[in-house]
């Protein structure tokens, strides 16, 4: 959906034209989002401005709109407003607000268009409130009124109507898979090598991100090429096996709920015994921590990230690399939702240290990394493109810091944010998924048949 | 008229235990959260670190950066707790060893400087004005009021009656504005450190290679 139509901003026009009842419908679903936590959260900023240094956006920006605090505050004071006895009586006291129009419209620039969800101001804040989680209750009310920036919604909707988010009809994914099996067999010399799918039965049921068929087939490569090596066994499904879950930004729970069931259901189908989710931050913490919530169920299944995977492989012996065959010098980019949120710190350092013979840490790093700027559904939401460049300069500035001619990242939305940030800030540098890094440094013996 | 005053301190005290109280109790009206996902570490471990270590400037980024505030709301704070400690003596009449005495007055007098050092800061800084309500100034100067009132009580015996007068406000605004959050403060760090513990992420390791 384009969001400008001549002079015209089509989104601005459907913010204008919010009625009475679609204001209540968001703030009721405002409501039915909070719960113990989120609303001690709303209850507790000081506003003591600690938090402005830990977000990417003030940092570059220096707006007061791009302020954590300000941006919390445009919930905590709609919160106070309705659910408090001073907000109600004396609104200027407490600075509480009506969720009205003009509200709306500043939910939107900042809500969505200032914030990554990347939780580095929750680290920071000194009471302890997970602001990010704040951030995206109101990206639900959001949501609810039909208020995602439509580049956002758009990956959303073909998500849920074609089963991944770009559309990929089966019988192209299923094509991809046996060219690229063919590459496999080739890469490493053995025409037994395999990139099953729906093998049933199989270990582990791997996912992928949706652009890796259509623009990173390699990364796919360097997945089957690991798991052949560690003689794993492992499958895809053709009919679900996107990753990537874009309802956590757009904040709708339900349409997140599909998405990580659907993967659960083929997973169950081919009667697989472990999710692994590949090198995605968001699909890592939406399937991992966020889904059992969106589902209401605990799973019987483990859930986990390729990288420990490929971590327990290179610990257990199962593989071997030889960091020689990585001569350059690697930074490491830690995702936010795959480290800060995910809890996957240190499985990347392992792989990295052993498949590389230069590894450069960024500073600061793991928890405390800085953002890239290309999450929160950044780049799906062109209208705040120029701002989400803009942001990333500190990333930026962190990468040229290392001196590295390789970033590693084991993300696609970073990855793709890095390679603009690598032309609009003339890095120089060549950006990579962490398999794609242990794939070339595994030593293998070609040649079996 | 002291009596009175003391036992409007009580009251007020009660009132403020009792509305913040409520505001628990009003908190859990929204639902409790209940996890579903799979534990990867123990999220009290996490608890235990946002209450310790993740307090201090090397921990935290945005302390560390901002050492003067960091220290200044430590100062401010540790005065109010010295305050509300003196006037519990107080009211139910018990002495203070005269050491003691000596160390309440500079943990009094040095948390009122960092109070209005940290209001002056609010105040001068066009963005910390931004993000001020009237509330957050007000809830200051009362505070500040009610540790000055502490401070000067320790050498002044007559201005007792301003010390108690300074605490009943204290306590009767204590649920309504900004200060509820010397309860909610607690609560959210044992939220944050519960959260962040059980995904793994809290405590880091203690040594990190830059």
């Amino acid at each position: 959906m384009s969001e400008r139509t001549g002079s015209k901003d089509l989104f601005e026009e459907k913010i204008k034209g919010l009625k009475t009842e679609d204001l209540e419908k968001a703030l009721q679903v405002f409501r039915e989002k909070l719960n113990n936590e989120y609303s001690a959260y709303l209850n507790s900023c000081v506003h003591c401005g600690l938090c402005a240094d830990s977000c990417h956006y003030y940092l570059s920006l220096k707006d007061v709109q791009s302020l954590p605090a300000y941006k919390l505050s445009l919930a905590t004071d709609v919160f106070k407003k309705y659910f408090s006895f001073v907000g109600k009586k004396f609104p200027g006291w407490i600075g509480s607000k009506k969720l009205d129009h003009e509200r709306v419209r500043e939910w939107v620039d900042s809500i969505f268009g200032r914030c990554t969800l990347c939780g580095r101001c929750s680290l920071n804040c000194s009471m302890g409130i997970n602001i990010h989680s704040i951030i995206r209750v109101a990206r639900s009310a959001l949501a609810a009124v039909g208020l995602v920036p439509p580049g956002l919604q758009s990956t959303v909707d073909t998500a849920i109507e074609k089963g991944n988010n770009m559309g990929i009809p089966k019988e192209d994914w299923v094509e991809t898979v046996e060219w690229l099996e063919e590459e496999l067999q080739e890469e490493v010399g053995d025409e037994s090598a395999r990139l099953p799918l729906d093998e049933k039965g199989s270990r582990l049921f791997y996912t992928v991100n949706p652009r890796e068929p259509m623009f990173f087939p390699l990364s796919i490569v360097a997945a089957g090429k690991i798991f052949y090596a560690a003689k794993e066994s492992w499958t895809f499904s053709s009919d679900n096996y996107d990753v990537t879950n874009y309802g956590l930004y757009s904040g709708d729970d339900q349409a997140a709920g599909t998405m990580s069931e659907r993967l659960i259901l083929s997973m169950k189908k081919l009667g697989c015994k472990t999710l692994v989710l590949a090198e995605c931050g968001h699909g890592f913490n939406s399937n991992r921590w966020e889904a059992p919530e969106w589902l209401s169920k605990e799973y019987d299944f483990e859930v986990k990230s390729i990288l420990e995977v490929v971590a327990d492989y290179i610990q257990q012996g199962r593989i071997k690399l030889d960091p020689s065959l990585n001569p350059e010098p690697i930074t490491l980019h830690d995702p936010c939702n795959l480290v800060r949120l995910g809890g996957i710190v240190e499985e990347q350092r392992i792989i990295l240290k052993h498949a590389a013979a230069r590894f450069i840490e960024m500073t600061p790093n793991r928890e405390k990394n800085y953002c890239c700027g290309g999450g929160g559904g950044q780049l799906a939401m062109t209208r705040f493109s120029q701002r989400r460049l803009e942001a990333g300069k500190i990333k930026a500035d962190q990468i040229r810091k290392t001196g590295a001619k390789i970033v590693a990242t084991p993300c696609h939305n970073c990855i793709d944010q890095i390679m603009e940030l690598n032309k609009h800030y003339k890095l120089g540098i060549q950006v990579k998924t962490v398999c794609e890094i242990a794939a070339d440094a595994l030593v293998l013996n070609k040649n079996k048949k | 008229m002291l009596l009175s005053l003391k036992i409007g301190v009580v009251l007020s005290f009660v009132f403020a235990v009792l509305s913040l109280s409520i505001l628990v109790i009003r908190t859990f009206a929204f639902g409790k959260r209940i996890f579903h996902s799979e534990s990867r570490k123990e999220g009290k471990r996490g608890i235990v670190y946002a209450f310790g270590r993740g307090m201090l400037p090397w921990e935290k980024e945005s302390a560390a950066k901002h050492l003067p505030t960091y220290f200044g709301g430590i100062l401010y704070h540790t005065g109010i707790f010295a305050a509300l400690v003196y006037l519990f003596w107080r009211v139910f009449s018990l002495n203070l060893p005269a050491p003691l005495m000596l160390i309440f007055r500079i943990v009094m007098v040095v948390g009122f400087l960092s109070g209005i050092a940290l209001l002056l800061k609010r105040a001068a800084l066009p963005v910390m004005r931004k993000i001020s309500c009237p509330d957050d100034f007000a809830a200051n100067v009362l505070v500040s009021l009610f540790v000055t009132g502490a401070f000067v009580e320790t050498l002044y015996e007559p201005f007792v009656p301003f010390f108690y007068s300074m605490a009943i406000v204290m306590f009767l605004y204590m649920p309504l504005g900004k200060i509820r959050h010397c309860f909610f403060f607690f609560y959210t760090r044992v939220l944050f450190g519960y959260s962040y513990g059980r995904r793994g992420v809290m405590p880091p390791p203690r040594k990190q290679k830059a």
